[in-house]
């Protein structure tokens, strides 16, 4: 009697244990791959250096081709003198500066050689040497970039075993409107279980 | 009865069976990472390569990089310059070679409210349409690389220690998975391989290292390891050269004119994590201005 019972209990706890009748180990959540864009070290602008390195077309900066060279191309305001931006460069956005008081185009390009740029102090750069135009406003950043503290560097730490790349200014930044445009996060942890949906600690209320 | 007995018995050993790869007898009988000579190393390094072959088809390269003379890491982050975008966390992945589902990330970022350094605060969960958000700041956490690592001290098998370079490293050879590293580390910078890792064979780096990015089994600790298979041949780590924004330093510190150096030197270095628990990290936040 004892042992059928016995038996009875065995049998139906291996009957348990071999259908996984606790439901374990739980389903996981199914966490798809990120995308490789998120992996990718790139910057997301080239400058002129970039393309000349690269042997690209750089018709685009030949201002020439439809200027008219000795003749510097007008400035046209608007009644809140707002800089009216020609058609033919519609994809500029002027977003240097707040308050747009910087909406004058020659405060950083030549009028005389639009080719190059000239910085206040009378200097004409080239443009791949722009991050020096940065620098002639923005003198403690350029500090800081210069000593690595500002700005990315990619390569090798140890110049002995490689090249350190340090970026530009405009590798990063639209030197017409340079503030960082926001952007979606990449995917944050996933739970492991359940519908991989993550509860949010409560936010706080902003202090500043 | 002796049907039932030994049914019992079998299905008490079915989680046995469901363990895919048993450990081989080589890989049993290895020796401590510290008393491998060169030439124990050398067969090791190509075992883990076969392995590794064998089992995503694809043939690595597995060194053994040794810290490099006159060379300590340190890391600095800028938190005026971190957006969040996270970016750091899945070149971090991809670079080590951690599991993706399960999924184990080595940095955590945490979105804090302004004025308070209250981690409690902080979530990591956040899923923003955008990032930056208006009122709060983004800190990156990750392994601390600790000059007193309480990680290190609590390993009852020596499987962790401190290399002469700040490296706290794991020879997952060796580590028996008790998990008392993860419950000592004061920075959650420690993972733990519940299952085997899955890494999709077309995403795995094949530059690996021993100490470093070799796929690990299943029920050892992992964590940061300030991508040794590239630090240590001289190059920037994984989550550096990705970051969008610049916010992330590293470089030697015994160097005086190394980028980092002058970080430290010259820039408002506000902390170290948690500095008042004795750790002394080798990672600093930073502020602009």
């Amino acid at each position: 009697m004892v042992l059928t019972g016995l038996a009875v209990v065995f049998i139906g706890l291996a009957a348990a244990f071999l259908s996984d009748s606790w439901g374990y180990p739980a389903p996981r959540v199914k966490i798809p791959l990120v995308d490789k864009a998120i992996l990718d070290p790139t910057t997301v602008r080239r400058t002129y250096a970039d393309l000349i390195s690269a042997k690209e077309d750089l018709s685009d900066f030949d201002c020439y081709a439809c200027h008219e060279k000795g003749q510097p191309p007008p400035l046209r305001y608007d009644e809140n003198h707002k800089l009216l931006i020609p058609e033919e460069h519609v994809n500029i956005v002027m977003g240097h500066g707040s308050h747009g008081r910087n909406n004058n185009c020659f405060n950083c390009h030549n009028e005389t050689n639009l080719t190059t740029l000239q910085p206040r102090d009378g200097r004409e750069l080239k443009l791949e040497n722009s991050t020096e135009l940065c620098g002639s406003c923005h003198g403690p950043t350029y500090r800081d970039w210069d000593s690595g503290a500002h700005g990315r560097s990619n390569g090798y730490w140890n110049t002995k075993l490689g090249p350190a790349v340090k970026k530009d200014c405009v590798n990063c930044h639209n030197p017409h409107s340079p503030r960082f445009p926001g952007r979606k996060p990449a995917p944050g942890p996933h739970t492991l279980h359940g519908t991989g949906e993550v509860t949010h600690t409560p936010e706080s209320p902003s202090t500043h | 009865m002796l049907a039932t007995g030994l049914a019992a018995v079998a299905a008490s050993l079915k989680p046995l069976f469901e363990m895919e790869d048993i450990t081989s007898a080589q890989q049993f009988m290895q020796k401590y990472y510290k008393e491998l000579t060169p030439e124990d190393m050398a067969k090791v390094l190509q075992r883990i390569e076969g392995e590794v072959e064998k089992e995503y088809g694809v043939r690595p390269h597995v060194r053994d990089l040794r810290p490099m003379d006159g060379v300590e890491f340190v890391y600095a982050l800028n938190l005026s310059r971190c957006i969040g975008c996270r970016k750091c966390v899945h070149a971090c992945v991809a670079e080590n070679n951690q599991s993706r589902s399960p999924e184990i990330q080595y940095i955590r970022v945490l979105k804090m409210p302004h004025g308070t350094f209250d981690l409690e605060k902080g979530d990591h969960n956040y899923a923003s349409e955008q990032v930056p958000e208006k009122g709060f700041f983004y800190m990156p956490v990750q392994c601390q690389q600790c000059h007193n690592p309480p990680c290190v001290k609590v390993c009852p098998v020596n499987a962790t220690w401190q290399e002469t370079d700040g490296i706290t490293v794991i020879d997952y050879n060796w580590c028996i998975g008790c998990r008392y590293c993860e419950a000592a580390c004061p920075y959650w910078a420690r993972r733990f391989n519940f299952t085997k890792p899955s890494i999709p064979a077309e995403r795995l780096n094949p530059n690996m290292s021993y100490l470093g990015n070799r796929p690990r089994s299943q029920g050892v600790m992992e964590k940061c390891h300030f991508c040794v298979q590239r630090t240590r041949a001289g190059r920037y780590p994984a989550c550096l050269e990705v970051c969008p924004t610049g916010s992330r330093k590293f470089g030697n510190i015994l160097d005086p004119n190394s980028e980092i150096s002058q970080i430290l030197r010259t820039k408002r270095v506000f902390m170290q994590l948690k500095e008042d628990i004795g750790t002394n990290p080798r990672f600093f936040y930073y502020f602009d201005v």
